[in-house]
């Protein structure tokens, strides 16, 4: 059947199929071909390759602080928005009616907004809360645009899963959080585990919210790469952008393996 | 009606209503369920059979009424702390869990492990005959196979009592027939009280020891196998026993409704008692099925054996019915 359909693939099909391929992957190869430049500003190689920029990530205080910054934010806020949208996701499974189904929609709002608006409201409501420039306000923020990522994945994985699977458990003995520790979590941890990764991914390279909420003291890596293109056009740049493009395929090979695993 | 003691009932239900909007889903039912006593719940779907097991087993809360297991309140009792064994119709297996697993699961959540409980897990799955399924996973089982272990993961922790709901109706008609038996079996080696759900009434008569018919909410009859047989208190009832035929008062003769089996009907020589003509006739080998409608438009059913070598009627012709007293089931309404 794919051998057929392979054989009978027209040129234009495979062509144009090659050249939205292209379009997707090259502007990102790119940065790989700059972060390696052996001239002082935003360009490809010239006279050869050099890592210079690379030392110079890893060896900057700034890009340093930069990406640990970064690491811990998206790190918190995955455990938040994992925790919250996999027991919102379990609620709304369990109830499963009208209302249920429009907590599910109102979970996933933040995904359908463009970040810009939720970046506006949040640097009115966070600056009262004193929370702009903080740890918090940013974890906040990235926990709860993170959480649809996680609805998503969970509920999918939950609407595999046999209602009738608590039920069992429950006349079996277990309690409402025995059940879910020992029943459904076991079951759904596919999907909570792919939900993490996404919400990981939201979080690390997550710009337009830091543009409002971050400053001096909470600077992270998207806001820092922001910055630099807009004042010096470092190459580093292109070095911070090739980590975080490999560190995101890492997760999603990792999410892909897991998936993999469980079929 | 009820024949039995209510002295050594073990669960009492009194008074249960449960509505969900309008629609009233349990409509003031009291039932007393004996210690050891298989009783089935049997209605159509919709009838309330299942909103009744669920409150037994704690899942559904009722609006009113009270439910009393050896004299305790355990109206608002949560399903986990009940203890009552429940087989669900689509098994509900844990599909991460190995056969074992599965049977373990209800001594773990009560604290017991090791030897012990190994020993109790091995001895229900023996008494389901699948002793050497233990290490398999359920989706590596048959839905039969399935089933048993369902079956061997609500008795292992010797719950008070095993909930069924409609336990065998995803399963074919002839390893249903064979798992009937062996639930008959299991009812009678363990002693336990079955709480049975089912629409399908030849599964409630050879099975039960008692059958409560429900319809509406309600408990149309409760009584043994043989008493509603025979017995039906009214024509819904008689209905769902496989009663074709129902005279009104007025072709009867007396002052009741009469529910007539289709085998009871016999062709008249004469007029007979009640005069129709025949609209439809079908034959099926071994026996020649009719229908025939009386002047006033009720349908009357009967059948004849074949190969009688008399001359039988057809389509149009003009008969006359009789049948015997003591086959005649009169009802108290309708």
């Amino acid at each position: 059947m794919s051998s057929f359909a392979r054989d009978n693939a027209s040129l234009p099909v495979r062509g144009s199929a090659w050249t939205i391929i292209c379009l997707m992957i090259l502007p990102m190869s790119v940065v790989f071909a700059v972060s390696v430049t052996d001239r002082p500003y935003l360009s490809l190689p010239e006279n050869g390759v050099s890592l210079q920029y690379y030392r110079n990530l890893f060896t900057s205080p700034e890009w340093l602080l930069s990406i640990w910054q970064s690491f811990v934010i998206a790190c918190v806020s995955t455990m938040v928005a994992g925790a919250l949208g996999t027991l919102g996701s379990i609620g709304c499974w369990r109830i499963s009616s009208g209302a249920s189904n429009v907590l599910r929609l109102v979970m996933l709002v933040p995904l359908m907004l463009p970040p810009i608006v939720y970046g506006l409201g949040a640097y009115q409501v966070w600056a009262d809360l004193g929370w702009i420039n903080t740890y918090t306000g940013i974890i906040v923020a990235h926990a709860m645009t993170g959480i649809p990522y996680v609805v998503i994945t969970v509920s999918t994985a939950l609407a595999g899963l046999d209602p009738k699977l608590e039920q069992a458990a429950r006349s079996l003995g277990a309690g409402m959080g025995a059940t879910i520790w020992y029943v459904i979590f076991p079951n759904i941890m596919p999907g909570i585990l792919s939900g993490l990764v996404f919400a990981f991914i939201h979080s690390w390279d997550e710009l337009v919210i830091a543009l409002f909420i971050a400053g001096r003291n909470v600077f992270t890596l998207p806001r820092r790469m922001w910055d630099g293109i807009n004042e010096n056009l470092d190459p580093t740049m292109a070095a911070v952008a090739s980590v975080l493009i490999l560190v995101t395929l890492g997760l999603l090979v990792f999410e892909l393996l897991g998936r993999g695993r469980k079929r | 009606m009820m024949t039995h003691t209510p002295e050594t009932d073990t669960l009492k239900i009194r008074d249960l209503s449960k509505t969900y909007g309008k629609f009233r889903a349990l409509d003031t039912v009291s039932l007393g369920v004996d210690q050891g006593e298989f009783l089935t719940l049997l209605g159509p779907s919709g009838s309330g059979k299942t909103t009744l097991l669920m409150s037994i087993a704690g899942f559904i809360q009722p609006d009113h009424g009270q439910i009393t297991l050896g004299g305790r309140d355990i109206t608002h009792m949560p399903p986990e702390k009940r203890s009552f064994g429940m087989v669900f119709q689509g098994y509900a297996l844990f599909p991460h869990l190995t056969v074992n697993d599965n049977v373990m699961f209800p001594l773990k959540m009560r604290g017991e492990k090791g030897a012990q409980a190994a020993r109790r897990v091995a001895e229900a799955l023996e008494l389901v005959g699948l002793s050497d399924k233990g290490i398999r996973y359920p989706r590596e089982l048959s839905g039969g196979q399935q089933q048993r272990v369902a079956l061997a993961r609500a008795i292992v922790f010797q719950p008070h009592m095993l909930l069924l709901d409609e336990p065998l109706s995803a399963l074919d008609t002839q390893l249903r027939g064979q798992l009937q038996s062996e639930l008959k079996r299991l009812h009678r080696a363990v002693g336990l009280t079955f709480i049975y759900v089912t629409h399908d009434q030849s599964e409630a008569l050879s099975m039960s020891d008692r059958i409560a018919v429900m319809r509406e909410g309600r408990l149309e009859q409760v009584g043994r196998p043989d008493d509603l047989y025979d017995r039906p208190a009214n024509r819904f009832v008689a209905e769902f026993m496989g009663v074709e035929n129902f005279l009104p008062p007025e072709l009867s003769g007396g002052q009741h409704t009469l529910a007539l089996r289709a085998h009871a009907l016999e062709l008249a020589a004469g007029r007979g008692r009640v005069a129709a003509h025949v609209t439809e006739r079908d034959y099926y080998g071994a026996e020649i099925r009719y229908t025939a409608h009386t002047e006033s438009g009720v349908p009357l059913r009967f059948k004849i054996a074949a190969g009688q070598g008399e001359s039988l009627p057809q389509e149009g012709d003009a008969i006359g019915l009789d049948w015997q007293d003591k086959d005649a089931l009169p009802l108290a309404d309708h």
